[in-house]
């Protein structure tokens, strides 16, 4: 196996990224510590994380050089690129080498990058389910795939920039409710809270974000686990409209 | 292996349904979430298994627990994520297959896994690694309720449909090239959670449990020809409303249901609705009909 980083590299990212948020990090703050892994982990030139909802409402939280940083503005004033991609089809998008790649989906965008020393692109998607935050650009100055590994390392830090940003928009760390961010973990095994997300979309006819943040609320507020209080609203033990505010 | 078993006749002819609609999504735009659900399902119908449950691997070799046919058959393979110990584990570290025809016997081999699985009234476990040449992306995993081996045809059946999976799985990947097993699964893993969002939003909204609500999210995405993902998705995002889901009738007012819910779309399409909202899915054939349909 080539030599990627281990899980206990990942763990310090992960600790780093927490302990910045506690500190009341912003969001800048938290996804650089996630760049800058990526640069020193992956075999990668430049990283950046951009938010947005759709291909006008954007913004790049934070990138790591100037080339990656040129990256993001010519996607943003393109209205086309890797990372809106990425974003809607939920999918990475990893193209090894720009300048031979057939059929992409952002033609003025694959254009203009032909001036740049940017021979690969990687994309990821920010996301829990149907919550959409945003992408991370990766790109290098030669041609070449990522290794599975190094793909799976990249989903792992993804993931912690997922959550940090998720911890922000809910201002989960706000007040200290003895779980920190351990109810954010992105995990399927977390089956009913996404379930109880789904209810309280459908009873208020608010987005998935605003679900999540209605049942952490509700459950620091009557100072239950989140999984407790989710495993209650799909077993019917709680009403939504006990959750109303 | 139980008195559930189907007739000889009607399995056949559920085999080769279970063949044709894993070769149908297969050819068609698929969810990896989808192919593997379905592959418990048929395990189950076919097999006279109890349960089925199926992991997949990452390439760092962490493995997930992805589809299970019952919340039991998922509590067992998360028990043994948990307690790094069990034959589904063991089968995906060896690649090869785990056959255990009576638990009682395997209290030595794993001290954790076989107390739980007997407590929940698993007396077997069949281990089957997803496997193409070299590599081992997974294991499917037969619970039984009886001691006693498989069934030797039994095992071939569910051999053949756990390699048909795998080819699917493989194939998407290389005809994707750059997306590797691991990106395919962290994707499946997040429909998964658009998933279970989707069902709340469809529990909610008509009274179902969390299996009804599946049923329905997807008898509409079949009968639209769409991924299930993709109907997930459009459903919590609201682009598609809960009613479209539901049969008419059904309202949030009325009682929950005792009976499952199947397909509550009409399997013809009514205008307006259905895979032409869906922008990103390209068009696909109307019917599955007879006349062999290449694959791309």
């Amino acid at each position: 196996m080539p030599d990627v980083a281990g899980p206990e590299e990942l763990n310090r990212v992960r600790s780093t990224v927490m302990a910045a948020l506690r500190d009341k990090a912003d969001a800048a703050e938290a996804v650089k510590v996630v760049c800058l892994a990526c640069v020193e982990l992956l075999p990668v030139d430049g990283a950046s994380i951009s938010v947005m909802t759709d291909e006008q409402h954007r913004a790049t939280v934070y990138a790591s050089d100037e080339i990656v940083s040129r990256i993001e503005n010519l996607q943003f004033s393109l209205g086309e690129g890797p990372c809106f991609e990425a974003f809607n089809t939920q999918r990475p998008v990893l193209v090894a080498d720009l300048a031979r790649a057939l059929a992409l989906a952002w033609p003025a965008f694959a254009e203009e990058m032909i001036e740049q020393p940017v021979a690969a692109i990687f994309a990821f998607p920010l996301q829990n389910g149907a919550i959409n935050l945003g992408a991370m650009d990766l790109y290098r100055r030669l041609p070449g795939w990522l290794s599975p590994q190094e793909v799976a390392l990249a989903l792992a830090l993804v993931d912690i920039a997922t959550t940090a940003l998720l911890v922000l928009q809910l201002r989960a760390l706000d007040e200290d409710d003895g779980e920190g961010e351990s109810w954010l973990v992105l995990s399927t095994e977390r089956k009913q809270v996404h379930q109880a997300t789904g209810i309280l979309i459908a009873a208020f006819g608010i987005p998935a974000e605003q679900a999540l943040a209605r049942l952490r609320g509700y459950a620091f507020a009557t100072g239950r686990l989140v999984d407790d209080v989710a495993r209650d609203i799909v077993t019917r033990r709680i009403a939504p409209t006990e959750l109303d505010q | 292996m139980d008195s559930t078993t189907p007739s000889s006749a009607q399995r056949e002819t559920r085999l080769v349904q279970a063949f044709v609609e894993l070769a149908d999504t297969l050819v068609d735009d698929y969810d990896v979430v989808d192919i593997l659900y379905q592959l418990t399902q048929r395990c189950v119908q076919l097999l006279g298994a109890a349960a089925a449950g199926l992991m997949l691997s990452d390439q760092r070799g962490s493995l997930t627990a992805v589809a299970s046919s019952t919340e039991e058959a998922r509590l067992l393979e998360l028990f043994q994520l948990q307690t790094d110990e069990g034959p589904c584990l063991d089968c995906v570290r060896t690649g090869e297959p785990v056959l255990v025809s009576d638990l009682s016997t395997a209290a030595e081999r794993w001290p954790n896994f076989v107390p739980q699985a007997v407590l929940q009234g698993f007396l077997s476990v069949h281990a089957l690694p997803l496997r193409l040449r070299r590599e081992t992306i997974g294991a499917l995993n037969l619970f039984g309720r009886q001691p006693g081996p498989m069934p030797e045809q039994d095992l071939q059946v569910a051999r053949a449909l756990a390699d048909t999976a795998t080819i699917g799985i493989l194939h998407e990947r290389a005809v994707r090239r750059g997306e590797v097993l691991t990106e395919q699964l962290q994707t499946a893993l997040n429909s998964r959670i658009t998933i279970e969002q989707a069902k709340g939003v469809l529990a909610y909204a008509g009274h179902l449990d969390m299996d009804q609500a599946f049923q329905a999210l997807r008898g509409y995405a079949r009968s639209h020809r769409a991924r299930l993902s993709e109907i997930a998705y459009q459903l919590v995002k609201g682009v598609l409303r809960p009613e479209e889901f539901l049969s008419p009738g059904r309202t949030s007012s009325s009682p929950p249901e005792t009976v499952g819910v199947r397909h509550p779309e009409p399997p013809g399409r009514r205008p307006g609705v259905g895979h032409d909202r869906l922008g990103t899915s390209p068009p696909r054939r109307a019917t599955s009909g007879s006349a062999p349909t290449p694959a791309p």
